[in-house]
Order: C-alpha cells, then sequence, then structure tokens
C-alpha cells in the first residue's frame, strides 16, 4: 500500500495520523480510498465535480503526478504520495 | 489564534526587511494545541515569481513539500504561510485569495520604507472567496 501524508491542519479528519496507508493502484485510487476511509478530507482535496482542487498538488514521491501519469499514475508498496498546496500572493 | 516566538518572529522581520522593496515569503514551523498554533521556527524560502517581485510572491511546491519534511524531522508541523507587503497595509489581497490555500496560517507583514510597520494574519476559505481575520500575537 502506498503510504499518504497528512498536512497538519487535515490530521483532525484523520483520527490525528499524521501519515495512513491506503490501497489502490494508481494515485487517484488511493486518494478515492482515503477521502471514503475519511470522508470529511474530500472537501478539502476535492472540488464538487470531484476533481483535485486547484491549489492541491499531488506528489508521488518528490515527482509532481502532473508531470507523470496524473490520476493514472501507478502508486506501489513503499511509495509516498503528498498532497502540497500551490501558494502565490502579492500586494496587488 | 497564532502566536509566534520572538526567535521566528525577528527572521521573518529581517527577510522581510532585507528583500524590501520586493515582497518575501516563507513558512512557519511549530506545534498545535489548544486553539492557538505556536510558531517556533520561521523558514525564509525564495520568492519564485518571475515578474515584479515588488508586487507578487510564488512559492515552489518542492519548497513547500521539503518545509513540511523538514517540520516532520524536527517534530514539528508546517502550520502557516508569511509573506510581506511593501509599502502597503497587511490585507489579504484578492491575489493572495485566489492563490491561497485554506488549511494554513497566513501572516502578512506591511513593511513600510524598509521598516516593520504592522502585521495581519488571515484564515482563506476552502473556495478562496474570503479570509477571515485571526488573532495573531507576536
Amino acid at each position: 500500500m502506498a503510504k499518504v501524508m497528512i498536512p497538519t491542519p487535515l490530521r483532525q479528519f484523520t483520527g490525528k495520523q499524521d501519515a495512513v496507508a491506503v490501497p489502490g493502484s494508481t494515485v487517484g485510487e488511493v486518494l478515492n480510498a482515503l477521502t471514503t476511509q475519511f470522508p470529511d478530507l474530500r472537501k478539502q482535496i476535492f472540488n464538487d465535480e470531484g476533481k483535485v482542487r486547484s491549489f492541491v498538488n499531488v506528489y508521488l514521491n518528490d515527482e509532481d503526478v502532473r508531470y507523470l501519469g496524473k490520476d493514472a499514475t501507478a502508486a506501489k508498496d513503499g511509495d509516498t504520495i503528498s498532497l502540497v498546496p500551490s501558494i502565490a500572493g502579492g500586494r496587488r | 489564534m497564532i502566536r509566534i516566538e520572538a526567535a521566528p518572529w525577528a527572521s521573518m522581520l529581517a527577510h522581510a526587511q532585507h528583500t524590501y522593496p520586493n515582497e518575501c515569503c516563507g513558512a512557519m514551523l511549530g506545534s498545535t494545541g489548544e486553539g492557538v498554533k505556536l510558531v517556533r521556527e520561521a523558514l525564509p524560502l525564495e520568492n519564485a515569481f518571475e515578474g515584479a517581485q515588488a508586487e507578487r510572491y510564488e512559492l515552489r511546491p518542492e519548497d513547500l513539500l521539503a518545509a513540511d519534511r523538514a517540520a516532520r524531522e524536527r517534530r514539528m508541523e508546517l502550520i502557516g504561510i508569511y509573506h510581506s507587503h511593501p509599502d502597503c497595509d497587511a490585507y489579504f489581497s484578492q491575489t493572495d485569495l485566489k492563490n491561497s490555500c485554506p488549511w494554513y496560517s497566513f501572516v502578512v507583514l506591511s513593511i513600510r520604507n524598509g521598516e516593520f510597520h504592522h502585521a495581519n494574519s488571515w484564515l482563506p476559505n476552502v473556495e478562496q472567496t474570503a479570509a477571515e481575520k485571526e488573532e495573531l500575537s507576536y
């Protein structure tokens, strides 16, 4: 099973676990299984259309899955999936 | 509420003053408990915006991933992001809001003429349509 690293503010939805091992053969399957196991997480990660929110980058180990196979990127035992926010801004 | 210890606060101010008149940005590491987020370490990060950095900042996701890993290694938590607003107030602009993430506190430092003026902390909502002011102490 791949392991999903849970960002601090989302641990309130995972029983305070900072990492969760979840079954699934692709990154998409893992994230769906994660949010099925912890339904309150779903709104934080997916929008109403079921797409990963625009501010969420999904990393498989050290690679952004957008540059791999996106949701269909294969996930295997020992892989680490991280949810990394996309952040920018400015005074204007 | 978010409370920033003296050492990380000094580091954030120095970072903001050093990058003036451009915007700085960084991560805040610490702990959470009993309704209080305590910032124990500031991690300055590079402003990766390719353009006028006096008005914009951008964090590289890989830098945030490294910050999260650093927090875990030090048994701390990534609890917020800071950036500066040169020569204007510490509001949460539409640009800040549209490029935010609701998981974290966003501390904005107002720097006027190179000197610290005031700061605010903001909590954007998940739809990125509004940000609530958060009590901040430093």
